[in-house]
């Protein structure tokens, strides 16, 4: 990238940022064929000198643009390996490039700004001092990872961010050497690592095992299993803890910023602030350095006591789980990160080490740094005001009317409490818990906890709604289990983002709820076909008050039917479906949002002189047995659609029909369900035509029944 | 020194640590914005005489539950009344105080993560001082910052202490064992 000196003519003002006094001028990208010329930018005297022109550097001023930021030392690195001969000083400069990359890439395509901000000096002072891809570094959960992509051989291809075919937006083993673990969900990576350490230990090597994970992730539980076992093997292993204070998704509720849940946030506040104690502890240090000589032994052994009982309840955890506790660290000072993880590094037989980082969400770009979220998952925007491109819709998200829905079902009956895992907003419970603040129960990133909880809450008579994602429900599965549906206790399951989720990708992926549900003797299992339904459907759960109850609704926004009044639903009768079109010949037997393709498909084949009857099953436990007996005996072919993998609904119409006998007459049945495999990310249009479940190829499957493969090849070919 | 403030009234901890020192409880009579320095073990009953002094919600003038929209309204209301710039001449003093106060409830009130503190200290019936309370703040600030590099050299060099010992025969750990056993391999090569 030529840095040119020479001035322009035309400068274009953007927004808020310029300024219109001397601005030297210092280089100039024309995107190609737009009239738009790159403000210069203002040398202020953070400014570093150099010799062949200026660097792009993040002042307070804060200006940024939308062509490409200049980032002359980025350019350099296409490898960690490219960064080994900078000095502390050019890392820096490094960090400053790689933060405006960041931005620069996110505001193209959307993604996790916030928490890659965060960590852009870790990331480089990790690559600087290890060597990956021998030595192992971990994301926990991946969002963060977009430096470390930047700097590991994927720059060119950060346009392509979560896009079909691009890049993932979390760290996939398959995507690149340096991603040594695929993340998605939280708190996996200490579990990993070790995993990791130990089969290096196994095979006799040498190399390193670094696991970055959150202060959000250190509430799950998973993560002090790993640390009681890291501690018990004593394999060598570093931690890094990045302690941002965000716990919970958003970072803010509707209000404003709220307070990290859960006691351990405050503990590992109170590392952080540690004075008086820190001052005993060198007390003691010095006395132990005076025993000193052959009685160093006895000196280690008070030392260690001290350090035990003086230097916080937080590190104590730590401590006691076996982790050696190093912090707390600057987390935006390369110095200070680089000289402790070269010192952990050359430090022989460490056994675990934990790092505890303090980092800022957003760090760098003001508009994230001031925002109640910190612009944690954010879509394209202007990176000079910090505007996102939202997009106008007519309805909104199925989210916000569980939430309404929610809320008027709470008005009417005080016994009902919502229950989320860290996901407020992504859950919508955050208007619930603006409505009624004493109940709603944010419980961390805990699952398994979630779904016992609540257990314990149904057993005193109160009737709580879990509102967990479908993907993340795979955690709590042996508490649904056990704990739930054995005992027959009247928990409610609100599964969002069930079936194919777009840009996250397959670890979000709901695709499994419905056969993992549908298979518990107690379990009623629905789902809406559209907004409608599911405030039907959330008042059909409050009312099923002997037996747990579930319902998944997918990602995205309503179809705009017209809501009940009072935005309160009216209870379904229990294992009852609907016809919406009576036909002939063909029955498409959809559930939950299928059921939209299916009338999509049904008037695809109007148009061939094809009238099918479309039905909504909307039940899947229990099934609807007049109903499919009716469509069976009356049709030709009979199609189940839905959004799910093999053993859900499908499977369960089947085993129906075999039993019933209705399989032994004149019916075909074909089952459609996401293929046998992982979809990748990509829009959702894509995903669900990459899984075979668009209108056309409903429409197509019927004619290949019906065995005009001619007229099948047609829809197919002219779907757009 | 500023250690008292880092040892609030955590239920089941030590309560000698929390108590605040005498002389700045009287200092809130008339208020003066010198830095005091105070101690780590103090007498508790001075605690007593916190509990007469308006809590942050009476200054405002607002119920405990207030959202932060009432808070805000309210310090609004409070501050264009007690500004110094708008207060009568003869009571600026007075109007100053009370105006720097409701403008430190508002600080801690509006942070939520502050207010959830304030509450806490609130409901065990610890209502320190303004200026105390200020410096409870987890926002950090330069001092503290050099403080932890001191003491994260600190933690390293007792880690390689510590690593110096560490695989001596004794220590049975498996991480230990496989150690030892790459040692011996490759000393053999």
């Amino acid at each position: 990238m030529a840095l040119c000196a020479s001035s322009f003519p035309a400068i274009i003002n953007w927004g808020a940022a310029s300024d219109p006094q001397k601005s030297t001028p210092f280089a100039s990208h024309f995107l190609g064929g737009s009239d738009l010329v790159l403000q210069p930018l203002k040398k202020l005297n953070q400014v570093k000198k150099r010799p062949g022109g200026a660097y792009a550097s993040l002042s307070e001023g804060a200006e940024y643009h939308s062509q490409r930021p200049a980032t002359p030392l980025l350019d350099t690195i296409n490898y960690p390996i490219h960064m080994k001969n900078l000095s502390v000083k050019e890392l820096k400069q490094l960090s400053e490039e790689l933060r405006s990359d960041v931005v620069f890439n996110v505001s193209k395509t959307g993604g996790h700004l916030g928490s890659s901000l965060g960590v852009v000096e870790l990331t480089v002072a990790l690559h600087y001092v290890f060597n990956a891809p021998r030595d192992k570094i971990l994301w926990d959960v991946g969002h963060q990872s977009y430096p470390h992509k930047i700097l590991t051989g994927r720059r060119h291809k950060m346009h392509t961010m979560r896009q079909t075919n691009g890049l993932a937006g979390f760290t996939k083993r398959s995507e690149s050497e340096y991603d040594c673990f695929g993340t998605g969900h939280s708190s996996t990576t200490i579990s990993a690592g070790l995993g990791m350490a130990v089969g290096r230990d196994l095979k006799g090597e040498r190399n390193h095992v670094v696991a970055v994970i959150g202060d959000g992730a250190m509430t799950a539980g998973q993560a002090y299993e790993a640390m009681n076992n890291a501690g018990y093997l004593d394999s060598d292993m570093i931690v890094i803890l990045n302690d941002n204070k965000q716990v919970s998704l958003p970072t803010a509720n509707l209000d404003g910023p709220i307070p990290p849940v859960g006691a351990l946030s405050s503990a590992l506040s109170r590392l952080q602030s540690n004075r008086p104690l820190r001052e005993l502890r060198e007390v003691a240090k010095g006395v132990t350095k005076q025993i000193g000589g052959p009685m160093h032994e006895l000196a280690a052994k008070v030392d260690e006591y001290a350090r035990g009982m003086i230097s916080g309840s937080g590190s104590t955890l730590f401590e006691e789980l076996g982790l050696y506790y190093i912090g707390p660290v600057d987390g935006h000072n390369i110095d200070d990160l680089v000289s402790i993880l070269k010192e952990v590094k050359t430090t022989k037989t460490t056994g675990p080490v934990l790092i505890h980082v303090v980092t800022e969400k957003g760090r760098g770009y003001p508009y994230a740094e001031r925002a109640a979220d910190k612009y944690h998952g954010v879509v394209k925007f202007d990176p000079a005001t910090g505007k996102q491109f939202k997009g106008n819709s007519a309805t909104q998200s199925y989210t916000t009317y569980f939430a309404e829905a929610l809320i008027a079902e709470a008005e009417a009956d005080k016994n009902i409490v919502a229950i989320h895992a860290a996901m407020g907003g992504g859950t919508g419970l955050n208007l619930f818990l603006r409505r009624f603040p004493q109940r709603c129960f944010d419980v961390g990133i805990a699952e398994q906890h979630a779904v016992t909880f609540a257990a314990g809450l149904a057993c005193e008579g109160l009737k709580p709604f879990c509102a967990i994602y479908s993907s993340f429900m795979q955690r709590a599965y042996d508490q649904v289990v056990h704990d739930v549906d054995l005992q027959k206790l009247p928990v409610r399951f609100a599964m969002d983002r069930a079936g194919l989720v777009g840009a996250d990708g397959p670890t979000h992926c709901g695709a499994f709820d419905v056969t993992f549900m549908a298979c518990l003797p107690n379990m009623v299992v629905m789902a809406p076909s559209d907004e409608a339904e599911l405030f039907h459907m959330v008042a059909t759960a409050a009312a099923i008050d002997d037996r747990p109850s579930c319902f998944r609704y997918p990602r995205g926004n309503g179809i705009g039917v017209q809501l009940p009044p009072g935005k309160k639903g009216v209870p379904l009768e229990v294992g009852k479906g609907r016809v919406l079109i009576e036909g002939e010949r063909v029955a498409l037997l959809g559930y939950g949002s299928a059921v939209q393709s299916c009338l999509a498909a049904a008037s695809l084949l109007e148009s061939h002189g094809l009238r099918l009857t479309v039905a909504d099953a909307r039940f899947s436990k229990p099934l609807d047995h007049a109903l499919i007996r009716k469509l069976a005996k009356s049709h030709e072919v009979l199609i189940t659609v839905e959004e799910g993998s093999i053993g859900g609904f499908g499977s369960h119409v089947a085993q129906f029909l075999a039993l019933d006998g209705l399989l032994d007459g004149k019916v075909k049945w074909r089952p459609l369900v996401l293929p046998d495999r992982y979809i990748d990310h990509g829009s959702p249009v894509d995903q669900l035509a990459e899984a075979g479940l668009t209108p056309s190829h409903i429409a197509a499957t019927v004619f290949n029944v019906l065995e005009q493969k001619r007229e099948a090849l047609e829809v197919m070919s002219s779907r757009n | 020194m500023r250690c008292s403030y880092g040892l609030t009234a955590i239920p089941g901890t030590d309560a000698r640590f929390f108590s605040p020192e005498t002389s700045f409880l009287q200092l809130r009579r008339t208020f003066q914005p010198t830095r005091i320095k105070f101690g780590l073990f103090k007498i508790k009953a001075k605690i007593d005489e916190a509990r007469k002094e308006m809590s942050f919600y009476e200054l405002l003038g607002i119920s405990e539950r207030g959202t932060s929209l009432e808070i805000k309204q309210a310090y609004k209301q409070l501050a264009r009344k007690y500004h110094p710039d708008v207060s009568p001449p003869d009571r600026v003093e007075e109007y100053t105080e009370r105006f720097i106060r409701v403008q430190e409830a508002y600080e801690t009130l509006s942070d939520p993560r502050r207010r959830a503190l304030y509450d806490k200290d609130l409901a065990l019936g610890i209502h320190l001082a303004f200026s105390a309370r200020r410096r409870y703040q987890y926002d950090e600030d330069l001092e503290d910052r050099s403080e932890w590099k001191n003491r994260w050299q600190s933690q390293l060099s007792e880690l390689k202490r510590r690593s110096r010992n560490r695989d001596a025969g004794g220590n049975m750990s498996w991480g230990a064992r496989m150690r030892r056993q790459r040692e011996e391999l490759s000393k053999e090569l």
